[in-house]
């Protein structure tokens, strides 16, 4: 089977898949305790304008034609309207959803950069000062937890030394004329840096520890002393050679770690305050704004899904051992 | 004929939690221009090591204590790291004992092969190294449209003779052949040898065979070294060794092989294992499986003693002709040495 087939059936998978998680979450919040009602309805309303108020969620109609509406919804990717707020659930992740990538690629970025660098070298040089430093901080990186280090980080440089915002993702009162705005931006990054260096502190330990054991897995390979034999450069066989093979388990594993990465934004986002998607969707539950909720959950199911998709796909690419049978 | 490679007293160590092992110790050999060398040797006997030792790639634990490799007059272990990398591969190459693994999976053969090319000879155009692809593949006969192929899509055997390919690419004045044949099936066997013989007869290079299996030195080899727990026990010309040995080890090893025109040939084992490599024995590395050994060989290094061409390191070599070779066919005379009694004693016991 050639790679335009499998393609084929992955997205096909991928379909059913992506509908079972919408099943799912509907049923979710629909048995969860609580009333939607009771927190978008004014109680002082007549009984009247209450049942008009219900009939125009869609709250009074049975659970399959509420159901049946919700697909329909989920299939054009507009989640219908948010019962708090009345705007579309389609603009709300529009607005929030890129703060949370600002948020997340960014530590991402940084963390699997410096993560997979310092992998290579520590497996490079088995038994050194250097490969049992960078280990040990990545055990510390992988243990503490990150809203723990961000409050700590928060007290020292927030608090205490006073040079990182406390909260938030942009001061108050910053003018602005577009979103291209220098000034902005600059404002932007100096609220993101804090947030994005916990985090990615935290995600670099997975990288580095499985880069570090897939490089030694790969240098016990005979190819490599063959490599040696031939008279590469050092720097040839440590990056074109022993890294290149050793990336390959990584690639798995970072998609799927990107995927829960970008779920797993709510506490961080909590903590410094940002205004992400995470911190929303939390909020959303809490009011049981079924809508925004249902969105929400459902853009993240989806990121991670999509992302084993594209990780299926790299692999091909990077192993030409990988056959699409 | 002008000396190639000359290893002088060479000692190549390992570091263990135990003490530094002696894996090859005090070997002394050359090899001349055009001229294939055989090293023979069961497991362990050091022989591999030699071979990394001289290439440049031993593992990290491993180091040259003492001695000397000179290649074309010039040291090699004085060399620089960058210095000793630039000769590798131009000078001497290797087909290594897994070949069949030699090759990076993730590229192909082709890339492979050009890479090492255009290391070694920066500026060398891609229509140059992709000629050179194709003229090797011929030469070891695979198709050069496979060039473009990726290790795991060739048998075997194939890969093993994209290693030779790979191996012959920079034209080296030396190649180090590591147990060439041994991951192969006895067919695939005879081609690759039947493929280095074709290979001696087409290039240049001088080769050194590095096997325990008897038949492949003789079917390649001018010269044999035999090596017995990192020493050489004997060293001469093939049929000299394989004919008349000296050496009581040699003439064991002989008899653990079987013989085509005996057909009725009892194949004997030697009782024992080669010593210990962290603490040897400081006589005669050989005497507690020998069946003559001696006092004197288990305190005093043997000398060498030369008959013609034969270069062998025993204490009793000038009694072989008279007293041992009558007897070495018997079962009984490898009964009476000290391996053999301690196993017969465990034995006894066993059966109490």
């Amino acid at each position: 089977m050639g790679r335009a087939q499998f393609v084929v059936r992955r997205t096909l998978q991928l379909i059913v898949t992506l509908w079972a998680v919408a099943t799912a979450l509907f049923l979710l919040f629909r048995s969860m305790p609580g009333d939607p009602t009771t927190y978008i309805v004014d109680p002082s309303l007549s009984g009247e304008a209450r049942e008009r108020l219900i009939e125009s969620y869609g709250l009074n109609e049975p659970l399959h034609v509420q159901y049946m509406i919700y697909i329909q919804d989920v299939a054009t990717l507009s989640f219908g309207q948010s019962f708090h707020s009345n705007r579309a659930v389609r603009d709300i992740i529009a607005l929030y959803l890129p703060r949370t990538l600002l948020l997340m690629l960014t530590a991402f970025f940084f963390a699997y950069l410096i993560g997979i660098t310092v992998g290579i070298i520590a497996g490079w040089r088995r038994n050194s000062d250097f490969e049992r430093r960078s280990v040990f901080i990545a055990l510390i990186a992988r243990s503490f937890p990150d809203f723990w280090v961000g409050l700590i980080v928060l007290w020292i440089f927030g608090a205490w030394l006073d040079v990182i915002p406390m909260s938030g993702m942009r001061s108050g009162g910053i003018q602005y004329d577009s979103y291209w705005n220098v000034e902005l931006w600059l404002d932007t990054i100096w609220h993101l840096i804090a947030p994005a260096a916990v985090l990615g502190f935290y995600l670099m330990g997975y990288p580095l520890l499985l880069m570090r054991n897939s490089m030694l897995e790969v240098l016990s390979q005979d190819f490599i002393e063959v490599c040696r034999a031939r008279g590469l450069k050092e720097r040839s066989i440590m990056f074109k050679h022993a890294a290149r093979n050793a990336l390959l388990p990584i690639v798995t594993a970072g998609a799927v770690a990107l995927g829960y990465a970008v779920g797993g934004s709510v506490l961080i986002e909590t903590v410094f305050g940002w205004p992400g998607m995470g911190r929303e969707m939390v909020n959303a539950v809490l009011r049981r704004d079924y809508p925004v909720a249902q969105g929400t959950f459902f853009i993240f199911a989806m990121t991670v899904i999509l992302l084993n998709f594209i990780a299926d796909l790299a692999y091909g690419f990077l192993d030409p051992r990988v056959t699409y049978d | 004929m002008t000396t190639l490679l000359d290893v002088d007293d060479l000692e190549v160590y390992y570091e263990t939690e135990d003490g530094p092992a002696q894996a090859v110790d005090g070997v002394s050999f050359s090899v001349e221009e055009g001229e294939t060398l055989g090293i023979v040797g069961e497991s362990g006997c050091g022989k591999t090591t030699l071979a990394k030792a001289i290439i440049g790639i031993l593992p990290h634990n491993g180091y040259v204590n003492a001695g000397r490799i000179q290649f074309r007059g010039e040291n090699l272990t004085e060399l620089s790291d960058e210095q000793r990398r630039r000769r590798k591969w131009e000078e001497i190459s290797m087909i290594p004992q897994s070949a069949m693994n030699g090759l990076d999976p993730v590229y192909t053969i082709r890339e492979q092969i050009n890479e090492t090319i255009e290391t070694h000879r920066p500026g060398t155009d891609r229509v140059e190294s992709n000629r050179i692809v194709d003229e090797m593949f011929d030469l070891v006969g695979l198709d050069p449209d496979r060039a473009d192929e990726y290790p795991h899509q060739f048998s075997g055997g194939m890969r093993q003779r994209a290693m030779i390919a790979m191996a012959l690419s920079l034209d080296p004045s030396l190649i180090l052949a590591d147990e060439p044949t041994t991951a192969l099936d006895v067919i695939m066997q005879d081609q690759i040898l039947n493929r280095i013989e074709g290979m001696q007869d087409e290039v240049e290079s001088s080769m050194l065979v590095i096997t325990h299996d008897v038949s492949v030195v003789a079917e390649t080899c001018d010269r044999v070294i035999v090596m017995y727990a990192g020493q050489i026990a004997e060293e001469g010309p093939v049929e000299e060794i394989f004919g008349n040995p000296y050496h009581p080890y040699t003439i064991g090893l002989k008899r653990a092989f079987p013989d085509i025109r005996k057909s009725n040939q009892d194949l004997m084992s030697i009782a024992g294992h080669p010593p210990e490599l962290v603490d040897p024995p400081s006589g005669c590395r050989f005497a507690e499986r020998c069946p003559l050994a001696t006092e004197v060989c288990r305190t005093e290094y043997p000398p060498e003693m030369e008959f013609g061409e034969l270069r062998t390191y025993c204490h009793h070599a000038d009694e072989i002709d008279e007293e041992f070779r009558p007897v070495a066919d018997r079962a009984e005379t490898w009964e009476q040495t000290e391996a053999a009694e301690a196993k017969n004693a465990k034995a006894t016991e066993a059966t109490k």
